[in-house]
C-alpha cells in the first residue's frame, strides 16, 4: 500500500500539473518553483551516441535533433562547428567526425521518440524493488565511464572536464552518501532540470542502473 | 480525473512534496504518441506530443529543454488575444531559475546614463505612468519549418506567435528618468535566463537609442490582464510591438545605455539576415553581408479551417482569419477560392490597434464534389503586401508569403 499523500502527489504529477490556471487570479504561484519536465527521449543507440549524450545534451534536450529535417552531411558539420565556436560546447578535435557521423545515421533512421520511450518504460522497474544489493558495482563502474565521467570525473568529484564547465557544475557524487537509494534512481532515471543532468532512464535499464548505483556507492567515504 | 481534492492546499502539496525530493513525480505526463495527444507538422519529422507545461495547457513541445512549446494552431480562431496558458514558449538558454522572489526582485537602468536606477516591482507600478497595447509577438522563426529546402534552427509551424493585451511603463520613461548620456548609441537588454556552459554566450540583445525611445516599446509586467507566466518571463517583458520575438526578453532585469555598437554575440551575429532590400538569397549561396532582424512583415492567415479539411458543399460558408504588420495597421485583405486567380474583398473585423492581430472573415458558396484553394492577402496601411513568392534565406526568418488552405467541398 502506498501512503495517501504519496497518492495525492502521483495524482497531481498525473493531471498535468496545469496549475496557475488564468482563473485563479494575481496573486497564484508566480513566485513558486517552475517545475520543468525531464528530458522525456534521448539519443538512439548506435556508434557515436555516447558523444551525442555526452557534448548535445548539456545545453538542450535530444528532441532538438530528432525534430530536425534530415539535413545533408555539409548542414550537420555547420551545426557542430557552430555549437562549438559560437556557443562554447567543448567539442574535442577527435570528436567532431564522429559525432557528424553519428548526427547523419540519425536523418535515415526516422526515430520514433515516444515509441522508444514506450518500449523501454518495460524496462522500469516499480519504485521500491532496486536496492544497492541487487546491483554490481564491477558492471557500474565500466557503466560510469561510459556515461558519466566526462561531467563527473574520474573520482566522481564532478570535475570532469565538462563537468567544470557546466552552470551549475557537475554534482560531487562522493557527497551522496546521505541520499536514499531511491531519490539517487529517481535523478538517474529522470536527470535534473534545471542541470545538465539528463534522464538516463531510456538508455540505461532497470538492472543497469541498480550497477550504476551499487557504483556510486563505493564513492561516498 | 479531477485538478483539485477538495480540502488540499495544492501549493501545500506541492512545496512538501520537494522537500521530501520527490520532484520528478510532479513533471508533467508526456503523452504517447498515436492518440490524440500529437498534432503533426505537414512536414517531415512535423509530429509534436502536446505537453501542459507550469501554467500552460497541452501545447506542442519541439524541445522540452530549454522550453520550445508552440500554440496549436485552432487557438487563433478561438481568440484575437491569446490566451496565456496557450501562449508560445521559446527560450535559448535552459538555465532558467525555477524561482522568482518577487520581493527582491529588481530592474536596473545603468551604463551611459546620469543616474543609474534600481527599481523594484512596486515602484514600478506606482512611480511610472503604466500603459497598455495590443500587440502581437511572433518568433523570428515561426513557420521556419516550412521552408523549402529546409533549413536548420528550430522547426516551427506557423504557431510560435501570439497576440496579447501587454501593460506596463514605457522603455522612455525608464530611460529618461535615470537620464541618457550624450554619448549613448544603442541600448542592450539583459534577462535572468542563463547558459548552462559557461562559455555560452549569455542572452542579450541591443537597439539603436532612437528605436528604444519609441513610444510603443514597453517593459511589461502583465499580460492580458495577469501577471505574465513564468515561462512568457514573469515578472517583466521588454515589449517591443512589430519587431520579432527576439526582443521581448523574458524576466528582464538588466537595461543598460552604451556609447558603441553592442558586440554582443546574439546582436552582432545571430539573428541576422541578408543585407538586401529582400533580405533572401538562392539557397546555397553564401551570406556576404549581413544586418540584425528588426520589424515584422505583413501576413495573413486562414483560422477557421485546416489544410485538407471538408467544408459542406452548396451552403454559405463563412472563412475567419487574421492579419497583422509591424503597426502601420492592416488596411485590406483581400480572399480567393481559386489560388490566387481571382480576388474578392474580405470584411476587417473590430480593430485592437495598429499592433494587433485584426481578424477578418470572408464568404463563399463552395460547389458541392470541388477542392478549393483558399488563400488571403494581406496589404497593410502604407501599401506593402505578403509575397507572392516564398523568400528563402539560410536562418528561415521573415516567412511572409500568401498561404494556401486546400479543401473539399462535400
Amino acid at each position: 500500500m502506498i501512503p495517501v499523500w504519496m497518492f495525492l502527489l502521483l495524482l497531481v504529477g498525473a493531471t498535468g500539473f496545469a496549475w496557475g490556471s488564468p482563473a485563479n487570479g494575481n496573486d497564484r504561484e508566480q513566485g513558486s518553483i517552475l517545475n520543468l519536465p525531464a528530458d522525456p527521449i534521448s539519443f538512439q543507440p548506435g556508434p557515436g551516441n555516447d558523444l551525442a549524450s555526452r557534448y548535445c545534451l548539456m545545453c538542450h534536450s535530444a528532441e532538438y535533433v530528432y525534430t530536425q529535417p534530415p539535413h545533408p552531411r555539409e548542414h550537420w558539420i555547420e551545426i557542430v562547428n557552430k555549437m562549438n565556436a559560437s556557443f562554447g560546447c567543448p567539442i574535442s578535435d577527435e570528436d567532431m567526425t564522429p559525432l557528424v557521423d553519428y548526427l547523419v545515421t540519425q536523418n535515415s533512421l526516422q526515430p520514433s521518440p515516444s515509441a522508444q520511450h514506450v518500449q523501454r518504460d518495460d524496462l522500469k522497474e516499480t519504485p521500491g524493488q532496486s536496492s544497492t544489493q541487487s546491483g554490481d558495482p564491477q558492471k557500474g563502474k565500466t557503466l560510469y565511464g561510459r556515461h558519466c565521467v566526462t561531467c563527473h570525473g574520474p573520482d566522481g568529484k564532478g570535475d570532469g572536464p565538462i563537468g567544470q564547465a557546466l552552470v551549475p557544475p557537475a554534482a560531487n557524487l562522493t557527497l551522496l552518501g546521505k541520499q536514499s537509494d531511491q531519490t539517487i534512481l529517481d535523478t538517474l532515471r529522470n536527470g535534473r532540470p534545471g542541470t545538465a543532468m539528463p534522464a538516463w532512464k531510456n538508455d540505461l535499464n532497470a538492472l543497469e542502473l541498480n550497477h550504476l548505483l551499487s557504483f556510486l556507492r563505493t564513492l561516498s567515504p | 480525473m479531477n485538478e483539485r481534492e477538495p480540502g488540499i492546499d495544492r501549493r501545500q502539496l506541492l512545496k512538501g512534496s520537494l522537500a521530501l525530493g520527490m520532484a520528478s513525480l510532479l513533471t508533467p505526463r508526456v503523452l504517447r504518441a498515436n492518440d490524440s495527444s500529437t498534432v503533426t507538422l505537414p512536414f517531415e519529422r512535423g509530429r509534436r506530443p502536446l505537453v501542459a507545461f507550469p501554467q500552460k495547457r497541452p501545447l506542442m513541445v519541439m524541445t522540452t529543454r530549454p522550453p520550445q512549446l508552440e500554440t496549436p494552431f485552432h487557438i487563433f480562431n478561438e481568440d484575437i488575444f491569446t490566451p496565456n496558458d496557450a501562449f508560445f514558449v521559446r527560450w535559448h538558454l535552459a538555465n532558467i531559475p525555477r524561482e522568482i522572489d518577487i520581493n527582491t526582485f529588481r530592474l536596473t537602468i545603468r551604463g551611459r546614463v546620469k543616474q543609474s536606477l534600481t527599481l523594484g516591482l512596486h515602484e514600478l507600478q506606482t512611480q511610472f505612468e503604466q500603459v497598455e497595447i495590443a500587440a502581437v509577438c511572433q518568433c523570428a522563426g515561426n513557420s521556419r519549418g516550412f521552408f523549402q529546402p529546409r533549413v536548420p534552427g528550430g522547426q516551427w509551424g506557423n504557431g510560435a506567435m501570439g497576440n496579447a493585451n501587454w501593460k506596463g511603463v514605457r522603455l522612455r520613461d525608464l530611460l529618461q528618468r535615470a537620464g541618457i548620456e550624450r554619448d549613448a548609441v544603442q541600448v542592450r537588454f539583459d534577462g535572468l535566463d542563463q547558459p548552462v556552459a559557461q562559455a555560452t554566450p549569455d542572452f542579450r540583445k541591443s537597439m539603436s537609442l532612437p528605436d528604444a525611445l519609441q513610444a510603443e516599446m514597453l517593459v511589461a509586467h502583465s499580460m492580458n490582464g495577469e501577471a505574465l507566466p513564468l515561462l512568457n518571463g514573469f515578472p517583466l517583458r521588454l515589449v517591443v510591438p512589430g519587431w520579432y520575438a527576439t526582443y521581448w526578453v523574458k524576466m528582464l532585469n538588466d537595461i543598460e545605455v552604451l556609447n558603441q555598437a553592442d558586440q554582443n554575440f546574439w546582436t552582432s551575429q545571430a539573428y541576422r539576415l541578408p543585407a538586401n532590400p529582400c533580405h533572401c538569397v538562392d539557397p546555397g549561396d553564401a551570406l556576404t553581408d549581413t544586418v540584425p532582424i528588426g520589424k515584422m512583415p505583413v501576413r495573413s492567415f486562414i483560422t477557421s479551417l485546416e489544410n485538407g479539411g471538408t467544408i459542406p458543399g452548396g451552403e454559405r460558408c463563412t472563412i475567419k482569419g487574421i492579419a497583422f504588420d509591424q503597426g502601420h495597421g492592416i488596411d485590406r485583405v483581400l480572399f480567393s477560392v481559386d489560388g490566387g486567380q481571382q480576388w474578392q474583398s474580405a470584411r476587417l473585423g473590430k480593430d485592437f490597434g495598429d499592433f494587433s492581430f485584426r481578424p477578418w472573415e470572408a464568404q463563399f458558396i463552395p460547389k458541392p464534389g470541388h477542392t478549393y484553394a483558399l488563400q488571403s492577402l494581406a496589404i497593410n496601411r502604407i501599401g506593402e503586401s505578403q509575397r507572392f513568392g516564398a523568400r528563402w534565406n539560410p536562418s528561415g526568418y521573415l516567412r511572409n508569403v500568401v498561404e494556401s488552405v486546400k479543401i473539399h467541398a462535400s
